[in-house]
């Protein structure tokens, strides 16, 4: 359950400005155009600027640069923000933990924040910290009802499994919008677009590379925990995994290939970001939703969705009525037709 | 920014700077030794990582053996002892600043070196992960699931997106200005340096004489001798 007071906390904006993720841009860039499309159909503006760039805590946190060198980064960046008098939403875990423990500790530490803007100065930058720094399932569940008015195509019957990831849940256990141990604004947002949310065994377990155990111990400790979280999953018989970090999406998305590859494992779970499910169940095309940029197939999951529009589109020319069509078609071809789209849930 | 006045402010700016921000963690002296962080640590169920005993080595004085330990790079970063400690300690904050601890003692360099071309790129592009992609187990199956070259320009355009997404030339010059007067230029250069000796964990690079405390806390780090 959404925490009241943290939810009160929470500002709706006209606009927010729209803080990118290198992950997001450069390997899963379906987030990005999902994250546009879901707020310009629900009609809350986001701005951009090429003058951001990376968080800056990546690096930070796995020891190449030091401290000193990402508080001036992160304050670079929000200073951005700051300027546009607008509030920042992240669509990444791990940005939206630099810029605010990075954020609270220069406000908390005034002499810091002195040298922080010493030094931005000289590059025609202050940093004041009035922008707030939001997650995407920050803002979401506040523009909840907005979101369901524009649900054209609903998942019915397609079982989601969540993966929230740590840096937002564990890392704020006090400022985040859920308890970390047993959140459900995901699943709640999963019914609003129509689909069921599924519980399984390893739900709280990281996708197992943190920052950089993919990296540095080139998979030896990532893949035996992933290992443990998929076969979990695929005792709940799910259809895809809702995430809202887009490391996580990469790591669970590729480490099923990897896995694969190596005969550890044979999982084929379709990734996708919030805003992807959000906006499939808007009828955005798969296309422009960017899920070909998933190495692990989705095509199953979008057969599965082609199967129920069919059966939607049957049972309301049988009532009579005009059926109520996505604005784009699913694009891929589908496999055979069943009666019901609910009832193939279990197939 | 002229290159002397770059050098200047990283001289004055840099020290100050770092010596405030080590200060950053802490609050082990809160630990009571429950283990509740073992026993939801990831890392702690595949490999001998144990945060509870790190935190007890540390705090009975031994951090010179934390910091050489491998197992200090074993976390995942993952909070979720952070998130289930009654005592609020953010372990893996600990952890981080532990790393650097160890790194300037001359350890782990192996470990960190993979990592450098990520921060080669946020120096010269503004961004930490780029377009390029090294997997070609990756490329093919994008290249079936997309229905492109596989090439994330390609994917980009058949969705409708710019080939690629720009970082303005200003806020890059800005970048390298920050990176260059915070002393990140520079430990690059030091990382890039030890990287080709590929020295292992326990293995002394230097011979420095290596922060020991009994307080829980650092009294700080053997200091490079250029800031001085």
């Amino acid at each position: 359950m959404p925490r009241p007071e943290v939810m009160a906390r929470i500002p709706v904006d006209d606009e927010y400005f729209l803080f990118r993720s290198c992950v997001a841009s450069n390997k899963y860039p379906g987030m990005e155009s999902s994250t546009k499309e879901v707020f310009e159909r629900i009609g809350v503006g986001l701005r951009e600027s090429d003058d951001q760039t990376c968080c800056a805590g990546f690096i930070t946190f796995t020891s190449v640069a030091e401290v000193t060198a990402t508080m001036p980064a992160v304050a670079r960046n929000l200073s951005i923000p700051d300027q546009a008098g607008l509030n920042t939403v992240t669509m990444c875990n791990g940005c939206y933990t630099f810029l605010t423990e990075f954020g609270h500790f220069l406000q908390h530490n005034p002499p810091i924040m002195g040298k922080v803007n010493e030094m931005l100065s000289m590059v025609g930058r202050e940093y004041t910290g009035e922008s707030q720094v939001l997650h995407m399932i920050d803002v979401l569940p506040k523009l909840q009802d907005r979101i369901a008015e524009q649900i054209v195509r609903p998942l019915k019957g397609i079982r989601f499994a969540t993966h929230y990831g740590c840096h937002y849940l564990y890392g704020f256990k006090k400022d985040a919008i859920d308890d970390p141990f047993t959140p459900t604004v995901v699943e709640d947002l999963i019914e609003v677009a129509g689909g069921t949310p599924v519980d399984y065994p390893e739900a709280r377990t990281c996708c197992g590379s943190g920052l950089t155990q993919v990296v540095i111990h080139k998979e030896d400790l990532s893949l035996p925990h992933m290992k443990a979280k998929f076969d979990s999953l695929k005792e709940a018989d799910v259809d895809a995994i809702v995430v809202v970090c887009p490391y996580c999406l990469t790591i669970l998305d590729r480490g099923q290939a990897k896995m694969v590859d190596r005969g550890i494992a044979q999982h084929e779970v379709p990734v996708l970001y919030i805003t992807q499910l959000l906006g499939l169940a808007m009828g955005m095309d798969p296309v422009k939703l960017g899920l070909g940029a998933n190495v692990t197939s989705a095509k199953k999951f979008l057969d599965k969705l082609e199967r129920l529009d069919r059966s939607r589109a049957t049972a309301q020319a049988a009532r009579g009525g005009v059926p109520r069509s996505p604005q784009s078609p699913a694009s891929s071809p589908s496999g055979e037709t069943t009666g019901d789209g609910g009832e193939a849930a279990n197939a | 920014m002229s290159k002397v006045e770059t050098k200047r402010l990283r001289r004055e700016l840099y020290p100050e700077l770092r010596e405030l921000t080590f200060g950053f963690v802490s609050d082990l002296e809160k630990c009571m030794q429950c283990g509740k962080c073992v026993g939801a640590c990831p890392a702690a169920a595949v490999t001998a990582y144990n945060s509870r005993r790190m935190i007890h080595d540390i705090k009975s004085g031994n951090l010179q053996d934390v910091i050489e330990s491998e197992e200090l790079w074993s976390c995942f970063f993952c909070s979720t002892c952070y998130a289930s400690c009654p005592k609020d300690i953010n372990f893996p904050f600990t952890v981080a600043m532990l790393r650097y601890a160890s790194l300037y003692a001359g350890y782990g360099a192996e470990y960190v070196k993979k990592i450098i071309p990520y921060a080669q790129d946020y120096y010269a592009r503004g961004l930490t992960v780029l377009q390029p992609e090294k997997n070609p187990l990756v490329i093919a199956r994008r290249k079936a699931n997309s229905g492109t070259s596989g090439e994330m320009g390609d994917i980009r355009e058949k969705m409708g997106m710019p080939r690629e997404r720009t970082v303005s030339d200003e806020a890059l010059a800005e970048v390298q200005f920050i990176s260059d007067v915070s002393g990140m230029t520079k430990l690059m250069k030091r990382m890039l340096d030890r990287r080709d000796a590929a020295p292992k964990t326990r293995e002394r690079l230097e011979n420095v004489d290596t922060v020991k405390t009994r307080e829980g806390k650092f009294a700080g780090f053997p200091e490079e001798q250029e800031n001085a």
